[in-house]
Parts: structure tokens; C-alpha cells; sequence
């Protein structure tokens, strides 16, 4: 029996979202857009859902935008609010998720200037850097709430209150934090915001932007005005409703979920600091309850995966959407991490269903790893 | 009134196929399948594995490549995908777009968006049948176009293109050719290889597939390249980027699959539910009109027009009817079609039409009841009208 | 049938599937009124026959309707509104009052206006005669 410890690349779905969404699968429903009943019916549910997902974060339904995913959310926040002739700057941190990075970089190709924020050694925004790149001529701020790969929390809030300052726009990528931490769209004081179904135990392909009711964002994808105009295309029904049901559960369970989860990482932690070479990025940052990156020291993170893959047990050497690039991550680098190190980083992120048992197998065979790596005297990679 | 609504509303959305459901329930509930097709380790290999697989039974349904075929969230995607992915990456060659005035909104929304960038598009006006002849095309090329938009089949009244000719004539000028084939494929044999089609899109909820999922077919030879719409991660081919949806994939792939077997025997049977259909409205109706051209037309789809009665008194009399009074897209805010009124049709008929469509799971007995539904009801709204 | 499947109430619904007072009057009644108002061209067009009495109270209605289901249900309520009324009365009937109270939309109040019309041009008829 597998062990998955990869619920940042993807988390499974829920055997109750999988409930809700078959009837949706099978059987004659409606286009939402149809007048009929049947297309009415489609309509209520998706509605249903829609106040879900919003309830989740805090918003109004009106608010929630459905899209293909997250990345199409991360594109439509980033180009939607830089549309049509460039004027001015965008500020994104350093450590976000390719899904902002590209469209960053697409912005940037279009004559955009866009401008990285940096990162302290744990992960974190430097507020005093961002500060220095503030003023009311930048168009957009993107600052994820939580990273991917190591965990690390951003004080998002914060950072918020301080673009506000200068009347500056601030989108947060809470892909991997809603669902595994309390996230409040109004708290936080920002006008955008990333959500994707399958990483709260939802379906995959399809996701959310919660748009502020005072902004207007241009559509990417159009045609059929759907979402408000926001996004057009036949709604995924299914998957709409499956997200809806996964958001309604993740908020209902949120404490559960994060006191398992933490514990199991805590445990987990103080067994992976017991193996020699072992090292945890973002230590001292708060991160999430579920994620650790470590380092092997003089291992490559890529076939430190593939050792645990033939035992049976799945992690990612970084982001699932950067794997086998063999590029060191752009995060760790962004942290100050050397190449070398940056390269041996493996990343676990536990789930509702872990056990304790599964995290003794896990350090089990990490400290085997090592120690037959050390016994055989091979290196794996020149030492810096 | 019997509670059990007759399904006649397929160019709006198919019912999923038992089939296609029960392989998607079994990728979603299956151990081991929710992996991340873009993961290194086993569960992430297997995933991709289905996603290769349903790559394939796309692509064979039309004869394309599996290279050539970009998963999307859908076939509105896809005509953005196809049509500012081209018109962005070769906007130096020209700024000249060719469409129509009956394509779907996901094509005209999106050329109405590159408009506002500064491209000129042309919007071919059918002719009287509904058709965008060949000709037409030829006419309105110019040196600095750079891409034709025109749909296979139009989802109101269901005339085909003849896209084969209008691709002769793009590629000898050496201007792309896209084709919006979210109501064909499935219904009308596609051959990708003796077509001079460059990307054409697909729609897995128009066959019998799940909602969210669709496809861009990108030629590869010769080679079209594309701007993406959808940038970070640089899934399918830099193309589309975005987590790959699995059970989705696998369930188009399987729609495909089945539509591809069920192609030869379906096309005959649903032409022939749809023309006795047509046959008993109009005996029971000699008013009625048929909307476009009476033989090129799809197996599916028949949109008929009818005077002298108000078309939301229409729509709202048939409730035992699932039908659409335009394209379902747009049938919300219930303006009087488009297409219909490119036809010609003044505003009242235009507003009095129905798109029937009919599929897979269409019987006699639903056709019969439809015009019995139908019949009665114009018959009641007629009777209640003063002298016009 | 429920009225789930449009955005009008049961009341309306119901009046528009199944119209109360329809029709004309047989041919030779004698004490009739007609008014129109409206046309096919603008998507609605109605028409009113009144049977008064020597008293001036509407005695029998009739209404013949060509569009929206709002507009067949506005005529069908004002026929059983309007009917016994005082002329008087009749011609101060509030249809547009009668579709704020159903809660038409305010696209539909158009509607009103012209079932009032016809109602009006109806009652004029009968002054004038």
C-alpha cells in the first residue's frame, strides 16, 4: 500500500465531495445557461456551491469567480487587472508559484515592469524592501499566503495595510492555505484571491478568484457570459459542485484537520532531526500545519524521490509543475539557499489521512537512505 | 402534467454516457489516480498514463496526431486559445481576421475583444440557407490576414460549412484556418488529415462527455504556433497551463472513444428521427418555417420558426420540452437570435423559434410527444391572439 | 406544473396556462365595447370586449392576447378584476398597480400599460356611444 505524502502537488478527493459530484456525472442535467428545468436546476446547484466556496474565505457569492483552476485564477487576477496598454508596475514576491510567475513573466514580455519582491531567509516578504518599491504607480501587488514548497507563511494582512497605504491593488495565491489554515479574504484586506478545488480535497480543474466588489477585472477566457462576464464557457458542473461541498467540509474541519496534521508534522519533525545531514527550510517561519522541505545534505533531491518512490512512498522534490526540470527551486535560491542544497530539497505535505505509522515508514527510509549513501561513500553531488 | 420532461436540448449539453461516467467515477474513487499527472513518483506516472490514453482516443476520432491535441477547460477556451494565441504570436504579420456573424460568442466575444486591441475583423454575413460559403472567404482576404474563424456547425440551426473548400482556400493564401467544431465532432466524420485545417476545437460536454473539459487541435504539420492564454508550469506543451483534471480527460477520451464506435450507426438514426420530426411539426403546423439549409445540415439539430405567436409565450408553453429558444450561452437574457436574425427573420420570428436537438438517447415516441406538446401549444396561443 | 421553470410567480403562471375570460363575445351581442392597444410588431397586442348593462357596470368581459405569458396573465386577472365593476371604476383599475403586486419585473410593466390601454379604449368606446 502506498504512502502519499504529496498533498501540495495534489490532494485526493474526498469520498463525500465524490458523493455529491456523481449524481452530477451521470444522468441528463442541464446547461446552467438553459432556461428549462433542467438547466435551472443546474443553475440552483451551482448556486448552492458558489456560497459555499464564499463562505469559506469570508466573501459574498457574488464574489466568487469559477474557473478552470488555479492557474487560469492566478492569469485572470494578474492579467485582468493589468490589461491593455502597460502602464505602471507589478510587485510580485520572489517565491510565488509558477502560476504567477508565468503570467507575471507574460506581463512583463507585454512592457510591463515587474518588479520581484525579495524574501528573508525563512521565506518571508521583507516589508521594508516592498516598501521601497510602493507607490500609487504600481497596478497590482501578488504575495502568495502560503508557499508551496516550504510552508512558509507570508503576513499577508500586513502587507495588505501597507499597499492600502499607497491605494495599490493586492492579490494573495492562498491556493495552498485555504483548507489547512483559517483564511479571512476580509481580514486580510486584499482585493484578489487564488483558490483551487484539489488542493482542499475538491476535484481537479477547477478553482476560484474572489474578486473585491469594487474592482473590475478584464475576462481572459470569454464568450457566453458566464460568472458575470468574468469568465466564459459552460460551467463544470460537476466540479463546481464537488469544490463546493470540499470548501463546506474543509471549513467545518479546519481545527481538526490542523491539529492532526500538526501533530503528525511535529512528530515528524523531531524524527527528521535526529538523521544526520538532514535539514528543515523555513524553519523558524510560521508555515503551514502539514508542510516540511528538507534538505539531504549531498544528496540530490530529485533521486532522494525516486529511493522513496520504489518504497513505495510518494514526496516531490519541490513544486510538481517544476519536477524533472533539474533546476534548483526558484524559492530556496530566493532564500539565500545555495544551489547545491536548493538542489537536494524534498518536500512533504501530509494530508487528513496520514497516520503516525506512515511517518515512521517515511523516516525509516529516509534514514536508510542516507546511511546507505554514507556506507557506500557515493556522492551524489560535488560539494560546494 | 406528467412530471417527466422530454430531453430535447443536446447542441446545448449531452446527458454523460453511463460509460464515460463509470470510467470517471472509477478515476476518481480509484486508489493511487488522483495523482498529479505532472508528479515524478509511481501514482503520477500512472495518471499520465490515462491522460496519454484519452489523448489518443481524441485525436483518433478526428484523425489528428495525439501531439496535436492541448487539453482545455473547454471548447470556449479553446476558440480563445486558437484565435488570440494566433492573432498575439502573429501580430506582426498582419492584423486582419475573418469570422462570421453566426459563430458561437466564444468566438465573437473574443474577436470583439481583439478588436479593441486594434485588429480589423470582418464578420461574413450568411447567406439565406445560414451558410458561409467558400467564396465569401476568398472575397474577403486580404494581405494583411492573418486568420479565418469559421465554425463547422452552428449550434442554432445545425447548416455545416464546407470546411474543406474554405481550407483550400486559407492555406493557398497562406492564412490559418480555425474551426469551432464543438457541434460536429461526434456527429459528422472529421478527417484532421486531408483537411487544410490548422486548430480546431473540441467540447467534451457536446458528446456525451463531462462539463469543464475540452480540447484545441494544433497542427503540427504545418506548424502553427500559438501565444498561450493560460501561462505557469507549462503543462501541455507550454500551450495550456494549469493542473491536468484526470477524471475529466479520461472522460472526454472515453466520449470520444464511444463516439467514435457509435459514429456510422448514430448519424442515420438521429437524421431520421429529426426529419420525421420536422415532417409531423409541419403537417401539424403548415405555417412553421425551417430555419437554414433543408440537406447540409448535422443529424441533430432543427430549428424551427414559428408566426404569429410570441416566442416567450412559445418557450414557456412547451415546459414538457426541454428545448432552447437560441443558443443556450445566451438564451438568458432571452434577445431574439442572432444567427436567426442574420438569417433574415424579423424580430418576432426570430423570438418564436425553437432549436430542437435531438441525440444518443432520443426515441420516437420523444419525438411524437414533442409535436404533440408543441402542436397543442401553438394551437392554444393562436386561438387566444386577436386578428394581427 | 410548477412555476420553478420561469421567473414568474404560482398566481401568474397559473393564469397564463390556463387564461379565465378569453375570447369574443358571439356575434349580434348587443351592448358591446371594443378597444385595442398594442401590435404584433412591438411583441404585445390586446384586445378588449366589454358587455355593459344599462347601468353602466361591466357586466361580461372578454380579451383576446397576443404576447409574453405576463401579459396573457395580467389580462386574465383584470378580466376577473374588472368584471361587475362601475364604468368608472373599471377605467380607474390600476393594471400596472395589479403587476407591482404580482411582482413583475419592471421590464414586464410595459406589459401593464398596454392591457390598460385596451381597457381604457374599451371604456372610451362606450362614452362615446
Amino acid at each position: 500500500m502506498a504512502i502519499f505524502l504529496d498533498h501540495n502537488a495534489t490532494a485526493p478527493l474526498d469520498a463525500r465531495a465524490l458523493e455529491v459530484m456523481l449524481p452530477w456525472l451521470q444522468g441528463t442535467h442541464g446547461n446552467p445557461s438553459s432556461i428549462h428545468r433542467y438547466g435551472r436546476k443546474a443553475r440552483a446547484a451551482l448556486d448552492i456551491a458558489r456560497a459555499q466556496v464564499a463562505a469559506l474565505v469570508n466573501v459574498q457569492p457574488v464574489q466568487v469567480v469559477f474557473t478552470g483552476g488555479g492557474t487560469e485564477a492566478d492569469n485572470l487576477a494578474l492579467k485582468g487587472v493589468c490589461s491593455g496598454t502597460p502602464d505602471g508596475r507589478v510587485l510580485v514576491s520572489a517565491i510565488e508559484h509558477a502560476a504567477v510567475m508565468g503570467p507575471a513573466e507574460a506581463l512583463a514580455a507585454q512592457g510591463w515592469q515587474v518588479q520581484y519582491l525579495p524574501v528573508d531567509s525563512e521565506g518571508r516578504v521583507d516589508p521594508a524592501a516592498f516598501e521601497k518599491l510602493l507607490d500609487g504607480n504600481v497596478r497590482l501587488v501578488s504575495v502568495m499566503l502560503a508557499n508551496n514548497e516550504t510552508g512558509a507563511l507570508q503576513d499577508v494582512r500586513a502587507l495588505a495595510a501597507q499597499a492600502q497605504k499607497h491605494g495599490v491593488w493586492v492579490h494573495t495565491d492562498a491556493i495552498q492555505a485555504a483548507g489547512k489554515i483559517a483564511v479571512d479574504f476580509q481580514a486580510l484586506g486584499v482585493n484578489l484571491m487564488t483558490l483551487s478545488a484539489h488542493k482542499l480535497n475538491g476535484p481537479r480543474g477547477v478553482g476560484a478568484l474572489i474578486v473585491d466588489k469594487r474592482m473590475d477585472i478584464a475576462p481572459q477566457v470569454v464568450g457566453g457570459g458566464q460568472e458575470q462576464g468574468r469568465r466564459g464557457g459552460t460551467e463544470n458542473l460537476a466540479g463546481i459542485i464537488g469544490f463546493g461541498k470540499a470548501a463546506e467540509l474543509a471549513r467545518a474541519e479546519l481545527d481538526t484537520r490542523m491539529r492532526r496534521m500538526r501533530a503528525l508534522r511535529d512528530h515528524l519533525e523531531t524524527g527528521l532531526k535526529r538523521i544526520p545531514g538532514i535539514r528543515i527550510f523555513a524553519a523558524r517561519a510560521e508555515r503551514l500545519p502539514n508542510t516540511v522541505q528538507i534538505g539531504v545534505a549531498g544528496l540530490e533531491g530529485e533521486w532522494v524521490v525516486m529511493q522513496l518512490d520504489k518504497r513505495g512512498i510518494a514526496v516531490s522534490s519541490g513544486s510538481a509543475c517544476h519536477s524533472g526540470s533539474g533546476k534548483p527551486s526558484h524559492v530556496l535560491r530566493a532564500m539565500g539557499v545555495d544551489a547545491a542544497s536548493a538542489r537536494s530539497a524534498v518536500r512533504i505535505s501530509l494530508g487528513q489521512d496520514n497516520t503516525e505509522d506512515e511517518m515512521q515508514a517515511l523516516l525509516a527510509a529516509l534514514t536508510a537512505i542516507s546511511s546507505e549513501h554514507r556506507s557506500t561513500g557515493m556522492s551524489m553531488m560535488e560539494t560546494p | 402534467m406528467n412530471d417527466k420532461i422530454i430531453y430535447l436540448d443536446y447542441a446545448a449539453t449531452t446527458p454523460v454516457d453511463p460509460r464515460v461516467a463509470e470510467k470517471m467515477a472509477g478515476c476518481l474513487t480509484c486508489e493511487g489516480m488522483f495523482a498529479n499527472p505532472a508528479s515524478a513518483h509511481a501514482p503520477g506516472r500512472a495518471a499520465r498514463g490515462m491522460v496519454e490514453r484519452a489523448r489518443a482516443q481524441v485525436a483518433k476520432l478526428v484523425n489528428a496526431e495525439p501531439v496535436e491535441i492541448i487539453f482545455t477547460s473547454g471548447a470556449t477556451e479553446s476558440d480563445n486559445l486558437a484565435i488570440k494565441g494566433v492573432a498575439h504570436f502573429y501580430r506582426d504579420k498582419g492584423r486582419h481576421i475573418i469570422t462570421s456573424r453566426i459563430e458561437h460568442k466564444a468566438v465573437l466575444d473574443t474577436c470583439k475583444q481583439l478588436e479593441h486591441e486594434g485588429f480589423e475583423i470582418t464578420r461574413l454575413k450568411p447567406d439565406q440557407d445560414g451558410l458561409i460559403r467558400p467564396e465569401m472567404v476568398r472575397q474577403s482576404l486580404r494581405p494583411d490576414s492573418v486568420l479565418v474563424s469559421i465554425m463547422h456547425v452552428n449550434n442554432e440551426i445545425g447548416t455545416v460549412n464546407d470546411i474543406a473548400a474554405i481550407g483550400s482556400i486559407t492555406r493557398e493564401h497562406g492564412v490559418f484556418f480555425h474551426v469551432d467544431a464543438a457541434q460536429s465532432a461526434g456527429k459528422i466524420p472529421i478527417d484532421l488529415k486531408a483537411l487544410d485545417v490548422d486548430l480546431m476545437s473540441f467540447s467534451g460536454h457536446k458528446v456525451y462527455g463531462p462539463k469543464g473539459i475540452g480540447a484545441l487541435y494544433v497542427c503540427r504539420t504545418p506548424r502553427v504556433h500559438l501565444d498561450p492564454l493560460i501561462h505557469g508550469g507549462g503543462h501541455e506543451s507550454g500551450l495550456r497551463s494549469g493542473t491536468l483534471a484526470t477524471h475529466q480527460i479520461v472522460g472526454m477520451g472515453e466520449a470520444y472513444h464511444l463516439a467514435c464506435e457509435h459514429l456510422t450507426e448514430e448519424m442515420p438514426r438521429i437524421s431520421a428521427l429529426r426529419v420525421q420530426l420536422w415532417q409531423a411539426l409541419h403537417a401539424a403546423i403548415p405555417q412553421a418555417l425551417l430555419n437554414g439549409h433543408p440537406t447540409q445540415r448535422v443529424c441533430g439539430i432543427l430549428s424551427v420558426s414559428f408566426p404569429g405567436i410570441e416566442g416567450e409565450s412559445l418557450l414557456f408553453s412547451c415546459q414538457g420540452l426541454a428545448v432552447s429558444s437560441g443558443s443556450a450561452c445566451t438564451s438568458a437574457d432571452r434577445e431574439p437570435s442572432f444567427v436567426l436574425r442574420a438569417l433574415g427573420r424579423d424580430d418576432q420570428l426570430a423570438g418564436a423559434s425553437i432549436r430542437f436537438s435531438l441525440g444518443r438517447f432520443t426515441t420516437a415516441g420523444e419525438v411524437d410527444a414533442a409535436v404533440r406538446i408543441v402542436s397543442e401549444e401553438y394551437r392554444r396561443l393562436r386561438e387566444l391572439a386577436p386578428a394581427l | 406544473m410548477t412555476d420553478e421553470a420561469a421567473d414568474y410567480s404560482a398566481r401568474v403562471w397559473d393564469h397564463f396556462r390556463a387564461p379565465r375570460n378569453a375570447g369574443v363575445f358571439p356575434a349580434g351581442t348587443a351592448g358591446v365595447f371594443t378597444g385595442r392597444a398594442g401590435s404584433a410588431h412591438h411583441g404585445r397586442a390586446v384586445e378588449w370586449t366589454l358587455r355593459l348593462d344599462g347601468s353602466g357596470r361591466v357586466a361580461e368581459c372578454r380579451y383576446r392576447v397576443y404576447g409574453c405569458p405576463a401579459t396573457i396573465a395580467l389580462c386574465s386577472l383584470t378580466s376577473e378584476a374588472v368584471w361587475d365593476m362601475s364604468r368608472g371604476e373599471a377605467a380607474a383599475y390600476s393594471v400596472v398597480g395589479l403587476a407591482e403586486e404580482l411582482g413583475l419585473p419592471a421590464e414586464k410593466r410595459a406589459a401593464a400599460l398596454v392591457v390598460e390601454d385596451a381597457l381604457r379604449a374599451a371604456l372610451t368606446g362606450y362614452n362615446g356611444g
